[in-house]
């Protein structure tokens, strides 16, 4: 088995499957029961930048383990250790603990970790590169919430130019058979290219357009992302774009009955509070479904089966 | 015995490395390269230019006055220069060879281009790139994950 979970580029489906076999497990079990599963063992949270949704999420799932929690959350990576080289602050914490947890800016640095310690390594995120943990709960949301992942129409809406998120996502869908995608981003947040190309030309579908109401008439989920401000060099064309992609109840009238409204949380102003009360909005239970997920995880990496 | 008499009649050696089936031009290449190492410093080496050659056409080679060539340089020479041949010459034979192709795995010679790359900050961590692509033109940091050409990547020598 792996010791780490460091990039989805590294799982073949069916690993990823066996993760959502894991949480499917997890959520099948009564709290009482779930906390027995993990206790004496420590988590290291080593957060080298903040992320408090990702950190807490972890916490929460260790603590209904029955486990415990250690770490820290710093403001920038260099104020954790002054001075101290990351690998030596990887070797004094897992003197400390069972498993760790880490997030930290510098890309490929999780990879790095993975390799120096001999405890199981979490990536909970590094820099731009990869994000794991939240690729596996956004499967684990969808195929919760429609039964399946395979031939769903999946579209996503916003910054897909540099959202991880959003790249993560689309290759991990690819692997479960889904093939088409509808891209609703303004043309300065294009999807690259080359997340476009396959080994089988033809196989998959990228439908772009710049009108979400084409992505709410045919799709099964629709998954928000936020626009960020510092993204554009020209605030004017921020402006011009940013409402264009708030998403509210009204627009939904169009939507399929099962449509789920997906979001990584937190979210600024692309989904209006008045989706919230409807049926179609899935982003609570997919933070709910984060802490399942983790828990998976976590057993998964210390060798508990069930 | 023909081949090697063709290959030695630039100073006849008992004992070296000879570079063979080196494309024309890119011989001064591979000198660059072999400059760079300091273990290079003292060694005799000879340049041949514009050989005829049934296979290239045209073709270059090199002669080094020593026994051993270091594995960093043989990956040097396979990334920057692939498909020559590397001949181990003992009394004035051929005493072992190899054709030399990119490696899958390019280990503590590249600089990953990516300034938010961990390999950037710690800089203890020696670098780790893998080929994408059948030429072995595309490599992939593994850190990162970013990919990038080989070419526009520098190196540590
Ligand atoms: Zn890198």
């Amino acid at each position: 088995m792996r010791k780490d979970l460091i990039s989805m580029e590294d799982l073949e489906k069916n690993e990823i499957q066996e993760y959502l076999t894991m949480a499917e497990k997890v959520e099948a079990m009564p709290l009482e029961e779930r906390v027995k599963l993990l206790p004496g063992r420590i988590m290291a949270a080593m957060f080298f930048e903040p992320s408090t949704r990702t950190r807490l999420s972890f916490e929460s799932a260790m603590h209904r383990l029955g486990g415990s929690v250690i770490g820290f959350a710093a403001k920038d990576a260099t104020s954790v250790a002054k001075g101290e080289s990351f690998t030596d602050t990887i070797h004094t914490v897992e003197s400390y603990s069972d498993i760790l947890v880490i997030r930290h800016p510098g890309e490929g640095t999780a990879r790095l970790a993975a390799q120096e310690s001999y405890l199981p390594v979490i990536n909970a995120g590094d820099g731009a590169n990869q994000h794991p943990t939240q690729t596996l709960l956004d499967l684990y949301t969808i195929r919760k919430d429609l039964g399946k992942i395979e031939g769903l129409k999946v579209a996503f809406v916003g910054d897909l130019k540099y959202s991880r998120t959003v790249h993560s996502l689309i290759r991990a869908l690819m692997k479960f058979n889904v093939t088409d995608f509808t891209l609703v981003a303004p043309e300065t947040l294009r999807l690259p290219e080359y997340f476009m190309h396959s080994d089988e030309p033809g196989r998959f579908r990228f439908h772009e357009t710049e009108r979400i109401e084409v992505a709410i008439q045919e799709c099964d989920v629709l998954y928000m992302t936020r626009i960020q401000r510092e993204r554009f060099p020209d605030l004017v064309e921020y402006e011009k774009v940013k409402d264009s992609y708030v998403l509210t109840a009204e627009m939904l009238s169009e939507a399929k009955d099962h449509l789920r409204v997906l979001h990584p949380l937190p979210r600024v102003n692309e989904i209006a509070y008045d989706v919230d009360n409807t049926k179609f909005a899935g982003y609570f239970p997919q933070a709910r479904n984060g802490v399942i997920m983790r828990q998976a995880i976590l057993l998964k990496h210390l060798g508990v089966t069930l | 015995m023909k081949q090697n008499e063709k290959i030695l009649h630039i100073p006849k050696i008992d004992l070296g490395i000879v570079i063979d089936h080196i494309p024309a031009g890119q011989g001064i290449k591979i000198l660059e390269i072999i400059s760079k190492y300091e273990e290079m410093k003292d060694v005799v080496v000879s340049l041949g230019l514009n050989y005829e050659s049934a296979k290239l056409g045209k073709k270059d080679l090199i002669k080094l006055q020593m026994e051993y060539l270091s594995p960093e340089i043989i990956q040097h020479i396979s990334i920057m220069v692939p498909g020559v041949t590397i001949k181990a010459i003992k009394n004035y034979k051929v005493h072992s060879k190899v054709v030399v192709q990119p490696p899958k795995e390019i280990k503590s010679l590249l600089l990953c281009k990516n300034p938010n790359c961990i390999t950037n900050t710690e800089k203890h961590v020696p670098t780790l790139f893998r080929t994408t692509d059948a030429e072995g033109k595309k490599v992939k940091c593994n850190y990162c994950e970013r990919i990038f050409d080989l070419h526009e990547l520098e190196t540590v020598v």
